[in-house]
């Protein structure tokens, strides 16, 4: 049986992609997250998991030193890879909308996007014709529009509960966004026979 | 003020001595089996212009490097090797020796535009079979690159063979247009599952036949591309004909094991428009090399004929071909002002008796320790120890 490399998100997605893995029937150890450990053995099931930054998941895939991954949507959207999306897992759903403070239009010469996610960003608004700045940013987006640095953010929302703590009302959606397990395509043709068993028995869980 | 040692251009890379060593080596050993299968080795020039090889060549407009020369002509960087040969295999020179068998081994540029980690200038070697619109001789430029990749023993081999042409025919038959075929390729060129899944449910296929076109993206075996040939279409028959006596081609040169018949293989090249098929092994992350069959790109030369050929990725060759294991042997002679001429007969000697011999200055030497130990052996005239 050949080893495989998965890269896993650390963080939210972890623990719905770790059970996910565990109620499709793959022998993995208990407690994974709690050690401070990058890359973690599951010896029964011939596993290797390296726990990287979600961005950076299809990073790892992309060149080949992690076979599989579990990489949100919104990650390969924002950064075009050659990675293969073999299944759509279903898990950390949420999407990705414009939001910004109550009642406002946005300034007619130069509106001003923040966002974690330039691409996608700048994608959305020239399809709708709009010419817009974009303003990136690495965390806590929310903040722009309450300062005064941007009309209105680009970002992900589950819930909608932060955007609302901060007072600012959501405008347009813009696409869904779940978790997909993705193969480095060298991989894919080499570990054809795991893989696939992979994407069955996620699948069938996936469907449940 | 010091020049920055290191800045390059993205992607550019340097080929320190044991990395150049080793892609002489490779270069001997493929170039050496291209020949002896009848193929010339033949060089192009490294511009061309942009408004030929530049638009044929498939590759994003983007990742081209382009300049203008003196008469105010955009040129480019040769961002690939195939249609440059085409061109000079549609000159006159040619024409009349058709079919023709053309080798290459020459560096050829993509930029990049994101992080490294993947070079805009690489090395390529590959042949280009042309005037032979046989299966035969699609089966020649396969096995002839997959003896390169055994000879540089390159580890758990696979190529993965598609057919551009049936494809095209089966996705007509699912009663698709031309442009919803062009969707379905795009999900299928990036092999994105998901994409294609959901695409499925907004196209015109009926209800029946939604999960035959969706077990299109998993086929691994030529016996399964049987479930999709309409057995009254003489053209989808006669092509899956072929494809049957390739895989007994394949099967008598032992290469069954390592070849994965995948119907929804298609390449990113758009020139494709046949045969097509990619290479795979161990040590490198992405595919060691492709090719098929291009006989559009010929048409574009004005030429009617037939054309197939493979292209290695050197740099991939590199992270895969087993390592070197035998240490190469090479003399030092250290001398001084007294010993310089008895010094220059004795590296002579060795050089005719064919040593590999450095003769080196010894008071020039900074750390005379470090230096030697580069050298398999060591002759001191310069009054100290041999060692």
């Amino acid at each position: 049986m050949d080893e495989l490399t998965i890269a896993m998100p650390k963080g939210r997605i972890f623990e719905e992609a770790y059970e996910l893995l565990v109620k499709a029937g793959y022998d993995l150890p208990k407690e994974l997250d709690d050690s401070r450990k990058l890359i973690v053995e599951a010896p029964n099931e011939r596993f290797r998991f390296i726990l990287a930054k979600p961005m950076d998941v299809p990073v790892y895939v992309e060149h080949g030193v992690a076979d599989v991954g579990i990489a949100g949507k919104d990650v390969m959207l924002e950064h075009d890879r050659s990675v293969h999306e073999l299944l759509d897992l279903g898990i950390s759903s949420c999407y990705i909308a414009t939001a910004g403070l109550p009642n406002t239009t946005m300034n007619e010469v130069t509106p001003r996007i923040a966002t974690k996610y330039p691409e996608v960003a700048s994608r959305f608004y020239r399809s709708k014709g709009e010419q817009v700045e974009i303003i990136e940013l690495n965390g806590s987006i929310e903040l722009a529009p309450m300062i005064g640095l941007a009309d209105r953010i680009v970002d992900i929302v589950s819930t909608g509960k932060t955007l609302k703590e901060n007072g600012l009302v959501e405008y347009e959606k813009i696409v869904d966004i779940t978790s997909r397990l993705i193969a480095n395509p060298v991989s894919y043709r080499l570990k054809q026979q795991r893989i696939s068993e992979m994407v069955e028995m996620l699948r069938k869980q996936a469907l449940k | 003020m010091t020049i920055q040692m290191f800045e390059k251009p993205l992607g550019m890379r340097d080929d320190f001595p044991f990395i150049a060593k080793k892609k002489t080596e490779l270069r001997s050993k493929g170039t050496s089996i291209m020949e002896k299968a009848g193929y010339d080795l033949l060089q192009t020039p490294t511009l061309e212009y942009y408004e030929t090889i530049g638009k044929i060549s498939a590759i994003a407009d983007n990742a081209l490097f382009k300049l203008l020369d003196s008469q105010g002509e955009t040129l480019v960087l040769r961002p690939d090797m195939t249609s440059p040969i085409a061109r000079v295999a549609a000159s006159k020179l040619l024409k009349e020796k058709m079919p023709v068998r053309l080798a290459y081994y020459s560096n050829v540029f993509r930029a990049q535009k994101r992080e490294g980690g993947r070079p805009a200038e690489f090395e390529q070697m590959g042949v280009e079979l042309i005037g032979d619109d046989s299966l035969y001789a699609d089966a020649e430029v396969i096995i002839l690159a997959s003896s390169i990749l055994k000879e540089l023993q390159v580890e758990s081999v696979r190529v993965v063979i598609g057919h551009t042409q049936l494809l095209q025919l089966i996705l007509k038959d699912f009663g698709l247009s031309e442009e919803q075929i062009d969707l379905v390729r795009e999900a299928l060129v990036s092999k994105n599952s998901v994409g294609f899944e959901h695409l499925a449910l907004t196209l015109p296929i009926k209800e029946e036949s939604l999960e035959s076109f969706n077990r299109l993206i998993t086929t691994s075996e030529l016996e399964e591309w049987k479930q999709w040939i309409d057995p009254l279409n003489t053209e989808q028959n006669s092509l899956y004909e072929e494809m049957l006596k390739l895989h007994t081609i394949m099967e008598r040169n032992g290469l069954t094991d390592s070849v994965t018949f995948d119907l929804s293989f298609i390449s990113h090249m758009t020139y494709y428009t046949g045969l097509v098929f990619e290479f795979y092994g161990a040590g490198s992350g992405f595919p060691l090399g492709n090719g098929g069959r291009y006989d559009g790109l010929m048409k574009q030369f004005d030429l009617q004929v037939g054309a197939t050929g493979f292209g290695l990725r050197v740099d991939r060759l590199l992270e895969a071909m087993a390592p070197n294991r035998e240490k190469e042997s090479q003399t030092l002679v250290l001398f001084t002002e007294e010993t310089e001429q008895e010094a220059h007969g004795l590296a002579q000697k060795l050089r005719l008796e064919g040593q590999r011999t450095t003769l080196q200055y010894a008071p020039a030497v900074q750390a005379l320790d470090e230096f030697t130990a580069l050298f398999s052996d060591v002759r001191r005239l310069d009054g100290g120890k041999n060692g």
